[in-house]
């Protein structure tokens, strides 16, 4: 009987065959918690997905000799930003139009807002805004004309269009070009009319297929604030990028595709505890004394590097309290009267992350 | 409603589009070049009916490149999906098109016969009595031509890979398609004009389903 368990961790709600009132033990697929899980009770198709806004299920897909996607299942809960990236050709358009039907997939399921597609795909539609890579308009439009035309068939009225259009135009400082042909505006311009046309009736889900690819850093700052506007308010957002550092900063969750499979997913903690079992700790010394040996000695410390003069990066297992390490390793350079300049906690970039798990740890330190 | 408001759209798109300004004045500039550059016309048949004739010929070759042309553009730019991924049935597009098309090359035509008409009249060769009906059954086949050319157009906007392969089966293949419903005339059946609006309708049809199961296979 299939039943559905919270984890006590991240209270995501999972789907899994047992028998009821018995406890099991199992791990949870979003954050890999293991522990004891309680069935919740019975469950309706519907209530399989009452906390997913998107459910992908083994989902593959074949072009000739070439399979673009190969068994993809996740899943994105309702709020969150998801984060979608791998290199050229990994799969992640292919993704994002099957997901709204742009294309057909061979196998495997896809569920928005609970509803199946391809078969209730104009039930959902209406709940999507998307964003293409590479966003085109019939060349005789202009800019009201093309969005008037997207709001009215996305359900709302003229009136209502027309009070959405100024708004969003004027809060994308775009107020002046509403009547100018869309073929005599710039990339990064047609890429914020194409921004619009998504938000213009208020999407449940924001799809954005590399929407800061090819923009200006005033257009990449305004379109990763739009995003965390968005998911504070309770829009969904999938974002596909190459841009990782944008990445890191907007998504709450990221999936690393490569080659039509899903390499890893999971937060940005989770990533990177898989990553490296260290956290490095740079040290920089204005006055250096060299008494610091017995660093070496204390419990968590498992090297240190002297990477110039008086600058240390200094290797901690992060399995221990890394508090109580630093405190140990800052009065041990006090107390043989060194002085500190500077201390941080070095973070590994996701680029590095990102890389590890493209090369499947040939990279791991 | 959106059905409609796609077709609008569409309308209007071709209606202001430099093609169509140009076809609605190059078309009865045609007319009364004929009139003058070919006077001989007259003397077999009323230059009305020749400039009928002779108009749906360009006519139906123009509507289907215009249409093949504008839909492997806007495929290629992209311009469909953001129309797919709305609440509409996918077979709206291409149907709108095809209205919006034929209606727009059918004016343009209508606009080029009745300068034709005007000149017959004015220069009082014919009785416009006398050749009224064959007017009307020129009128009509030039109709089922147009209808059929746009269909075969969109067919063609939507299955071929790029602009220069499917002009080139405009030009080379249409012709033949475009002249489907004139064999009920050219083997000589009576009620002919029945006969190939009859065979105008089905074959436009035909290739119109066609063209609509190609457009919802389509994977964009």
């Amino acid at each position: 009987m299939k039943k559905k368990i919270k984890c006590p961790n991240c209270m995501t709600i999972h789907i899994v065959k047992g028998v009821p009132n018995q406890q099991i033990n199992v791990k949870c697929p979003s954050c890999g918690n293991i522990g004891n899980f309680t069935f919740e009770g019975n469950i309706s198709k519907q209530s399989i997905h009452s906390n997913k806004m998107v459910v992908l299920r083994n989902v593959s897909k074949r072009y000739k000799q070439l399979l673009a996607l190969n068994n993809v299942s996740f899943e994105i809960n309702r709020g969150e930003v998801f984060g979608y990236i791998g290199p050229n050709g990994a799969g992640k358009t292919t993704t994002i139009k099957i997901m709204i039907d742009l294309i057909s997939k061979n196998s495997g399921e896809v569920y928005i807002n609970g509803i199946s597609i391809p078969e209730g795909k104009n039930k959902v539609h209406g709940l999507i805004g998307y964003l293409p890579q590479d966003v085109g308009f019939q060349k005789w439009r202009t800019v009201d004309h093309a969005l008037m035309t997207f709001g009215r068939l996305s359900g709302l009225d003229k009136n209502t269009t027309s009070k959405k259009i100024n708004e969003i135009l004027n809060w994308m400082n775009l107020g002046h070009i509403r009547h100018k042909k869309i073929i005599k505006l710039s990339g990064g311009m047609v890429q914020k009319i194409g921004l619009a046309q998504a938000l213009l009736h208020n999407p449940k889900l924001l799809i954005l297929d590399e929407p800061l690819a090819g923009l200006d850093p005033e257009g990449r700052f305004f379109i990763k604030e739009l995003i965390k506007k968005l998911s504070s308010n309770g829009t969904t957002v999938f974002f596909s990028s190459h841009i990782l550092s944008d990445v890191k900063d907007l998504a709450t969750k990221i999936c690393i595709l490569d080659l039509g499979r899903i390499v890893k997913i999971g937060n940005f903690d989770e990533l990177h505890s898989e990553f490296t079992s260290e956290n490095h700790l740079e040290v920089v010394l204005s006055k250096n004394t060299g008494k610091w040996s017995k660093i070496n000695n204390i419990k968590g410390v498992k090297k240190i590097i002297e990477k110039k003069p008086n600058e240390f990066i200094i290797h901690i297992d992060r399995s221990i309290d890394n508090d109580e390490i630093i405190h140990k390793i800052i009065s041990e350079f006090l107390k043989n009267n060194c002085h500190i300049r500077s201390v941080n906690i070095l973070t590994p970039s996701l680029d590095e992350i990102y890389q590890y798990y493209l090369t499947k740890g040939e990279s791991k330190p | 409603m959106s059905l409609s408001l796609i077709f609008t759209d569409e309308l209007k798109g071709f209606y202001k589009s430099k093609v169509m300004v140009a076809l609605w004045i190059i078309f009865p500039i045609i007319t009364i070049l004929i009139h003058y550059l070919a006077p001989g016309v007259e003397s077999e048949t009323s230059f009305s009916v020749f400039t009928s004739i002779f108009i749906s010929s360009i006519g139906g070759l123009i509507a289907s490149l215009i249409l093949t042309v504008q839909i492997i553009h806007e495929k290629d730019a992209r311009a469909y999906d953001l129309f797919l991924i709305r609440p509409i049935k996918r077979w709206y597009l291409p149907v709108s098109k095809f209205f919006a098309v034929f209606i727009c090359v059918t004016i343009a035509i209508s606009i080029a016969l009745s300068v034709g008409i005007a000149i017959d009249i004015l220069q009082n060769e014919v009785i416009i009595n006398f050749v009224l009906p064959s007017i009307i059954d020129s009128f009509v086949m030039t109709i089922s031509v147009i209808a059929i050319s746009s269909a075969f157009g969109v067919l063609l906007g939507i299955v071929s890979p790029s602009i220069i392969v499917g002009v080139l089966i405009v030009i080379f293949i249409g012709q033949y398609v475009e002249i489907l419903p004139l064999i009920p005339v050219l083997i000589g059946i009576r009620n002919s004009v029945l006969f190939v609006t009859l065979l105008g309708i089905f074959i436009t049809i035909l290739l119109m389903i066609i063209a609509i199961i190609a457009f919802r296979r389509k994977q964009f």
